[in-house]
């Protein structure tokens, strides 16, 4: 008993969260794909498996992100944002003010108050530039693993600036780069300080945090490269907690508190 | 490919898009009437909206030759008195715009690209009928093109074309005396228009009376709804069918659906709906806010709330007293947002928040719908100021965005309630 599961059915991954106490337990992702309901209650059943538990341990399940309300077994629904609020506001024991959460195919801006409750909040419109799925998509074309994208970048001198966050018309200008023979590592670290750029202007001034800290999160704060270039545009220090993919999966078990 | 096989082509488009046309209207009207909050006296209102908007079937419902009007701004007791049915140009669908989208810019109005391919499916038309006149008071820079756009998406209506040039600056008197002079022009134009030399000045008062007497009954309307008794879904039906009528028939039909509503939603918070026009069958937001949880009391859209400025009252009952009047109302009461000096606008959004009359301002933008997107920055700024709640939401026709829209409404929910 006194088990709580929170499902985040995102855009690219399905992470689950198993939470005790407010503390999680366990967790794991998989990729999103067709049927994903039965893709998540294997994750509930592998968590419920390898705790050692049966389904009378777990008291509710909450989902969250895009895929919420395909969830028939989740007792509760809660929009991503106020999950993402909730979970980085227990994570980062009330000192979050900001967050900045890039998810697979969007962008947001999140000012929460003292108490971990959404202020305010930006995001970006129809256009996923800058969103994980813009980093899947410039991994692809310059046959590059998305993990290694942090620490090329912070190979390179320079950033080298880039004109488009534009998924399609980035393209064409990283081609046309690489024909011109400029290293993969700046090329990359323009991307990161692209974004990061992106970001600041989604952020504007009403957003820059006067106390309380900043936050990243979502698949690609993982991105040390990202991080420093955020920084550096931002011209503040970002924090990314540990296992920064889960926060709104947990925040979503916070959620009916 | 020779004139004969154009000609041809655009034949089978026309037919193919009016068919999508009529799929994409019937969904709505099916959404509608099985709503669990549908009743037969709403009815009325939602077939007015699925007949279409085509100039025969308004002329043939109303017995009126119908005059289209681009802005709101025009007085609707002059096309009255005059025996005219004047019928506000909207377009609704998402279909209809492939009719129109390659001759113009990639980011445009989707309310008036949808609007210029929906004239070709009525001139593809059903019965032939033309709309008698176009009247365009100069707002936005959209409508101020209008005519042009229209050549240049082949839509080969050519009927008397009157521009109304709206002063941009509500609150000079040199602008309001040029506005009226606009008004006189108008009425020297639906003069040659219909052939009636001189109008009487009672029909003219009478004319004025019988708004008034329409303002009332959708001014108790309008109080329903910020009761939270009216829902929006069912207010903004009632009110894009304004022009499908005559004008009486409508008002008596509103009267007919008032006692309908008189169950508050279980859910809030209470906010208030600004910006970009919504036009039936394109009620995604609505539907969007709903599900979201948000009770709309209170809203400033021209599809909307301001569908008609309201009643004009007149101490002055010679001729020029009446039409000074209209010319007063439909100018200085008028809170679009193409106006420069608008403050009354902002303060109109504002001053009900002071009140606790709503939580939060949504404010809708259709992408390219310019005068909206660039006065949402003050409002934002001032409302945030205040301390308000303030989102907005840009969007267009299509429904690949209503998961996000969904998502920053229940977020903005959460804010709310918070």
């Amino acid at each position: 008993m006194g088990y709580k599961i929170g499902l985040d059915l995102g855009s690219t991954a399905i992470k689950m969260v198993l939470v005790k106490n407010n503390e999680i337990t366990w967790s794991r992702k998989v990729p999103t794909a067709p049927g994903q309901e039965a893709l998540a209650m294997e994750l509930v059943k592998g968590a419920v498996s390898e705790c050692g538990l049966t389904e009378a341990d777990i008291d509710q399940i909450t989902a969250t992100g895009y895929g919420k309300k395909l969830m028939t077994a989740a007792g509760l629904t809660v929009d991503e944002i106020s999950a993402n609020a909730h979970g980085l506001h227990l994570l980062s024991e009330g000192r979050c003010r900001t967050i900045i959460n890039i998810g697979g195919q969007d962008l947001k801006v999140i000012n929460i108050n003292e108490n971990g409750r959404i202020a305010d909040f930006k995001m970006n419109d129809k256009c996923a530039a800058g969103t994980g799925r813009f980093f899947e998509q410039v991994a692809r074309i310059l046959d590059t693993p998305l993990e290694t994208f942090g620490e090329l970048s912070l190979k390179a001198d320079e950033p080298l600036e880039l004109n488009s966050t534009c998924v399609v018309f980035a393209e064409s200008e990283i081609v046309s780069l690489l024909a011109k023979g400029v290293p993969k590592e700046r090329i990359i670290k323009g991307l990161h300080h692209s974004v990061a750029r992106r970001i600041t202007h989604l952020l504007g001034t009403r957003y820059a945090s006067k106390e309380g800290d900043i936050y990243l999160d979502g698949g690609p704060s993982q991105n040390k490269g990202l991080l420093e270039a955020l920084e550096d545009e931002l011209l503040m220090e970002v924090k990314v907690l540990p296992n920064p993919q889960f926060t709104v999966a947990f925040g979503a078990t916070l959620s009916v508190n | 490919m020779n004139i004969g096989q154009q000609e041809n082509r655009q034949g089978r488009l026309i037919k193919k898009i009016f068919d999508r046309f009529t799929d994409e209207a019937a969904q709505e009207v099916n959404l509608l009437k099985s709503r669990p909050d549908f009743r037969p006296e709403l009815e009325y209102f939602v077939d007015l909206l699925a007949a279409g908007r085509d100039p025969a079937t308004i002329a043939n419902r109303t017995g009126r030759k119908v005059v289209a009007l681009m802005c709101l701004q025009a007085p609707l007791e002059l096309f009255h008195v005059y025996g005219l049915q004047p019928f506000k140009i909207f377009g609704g669908t998402m279909v209809a715009q492939r009719l129109s989208a390659p001759q113009l810019p990639a980011i445009m109005c989707p309310m008036l690209r949808s609007a210029l391919g929906e004239l070709h499916l009525d001139l593809a038309g059903r019965n032939g009928e033309k709309f008698l006149a176009w009247v365009a008071p100069t707002t936005c820079d959209w409508v101020v093109k209008i005519k042009d756009m229209m050549e240049v998406c082949g839509v080969k209506e050519d009927p008397p074309f009157h521009r109304l040039e709206l002063p941009h600056l509500k609150d000079r008197d040199e602008s309001q005396e040029r506005w009226l002079e606009e008004i006189y022009l108008l009425k020297t134009f639906l003069s040659e228009l219909t052939g009636i030399k001189k109008i009487k000045r009672q029909d003219l008062a009478n004319s004025m009376r019988l708004y008034q007497k329409t303002w009332h009954v959708f001014s108790r309307l309008i109080d329903l709804k910020r009761q939270g008794f009216a829902p929006l879904v069912w207010f903004m039906v009632i009110t894009n069918s304004f022009f499908f009528d005559d004008v009486e028939k409508w008002s008596a039909a509103v009267e007919k659906a008032l006692p309908l509503f008189t169950e508050r939603p279980k859910n809030g918070p209470n906010v208030f709906l600004a910006g970009s026009p919504i036009f039936f069958p394109n009620l995604k937001m609505l539907h969007l806010l709903e599900e979201a949880g948000l009770n709309v009391v209170m809203d400033d859209l021209c599809s909307s709330e301001r569908i008609f400025p309201g009643a004009v009252f007149c101490d002055d009952l010679s001729e020029h007293g009446l039409l000074k009047a209209l010319a007063q109302r439909y100018h200085q009461g008028c809170l679009c947002p193409t106006f420069s000096d608008n403050d009354r606008r902002i303060n109109n959004i504002i001053a009900p928040a002071h009140k606790d009359l709503y939580q939060g301002v949504v404010f809708h933008v259709l992408k390219g719908c310019h005068p909206f997107d660039l006065e949402s920055l003050t409002l934002e700024s001032r409302l945030k100021d205040l301390g308000f709640k303030f989102i907005k939401l840009e969007t267009d026709y299509t429904s690949e965005d209503s998961q996000t829209l969904l998502t920053r409404l229940e977020a903005y929910r959460s804010s709310l309630v918070n």
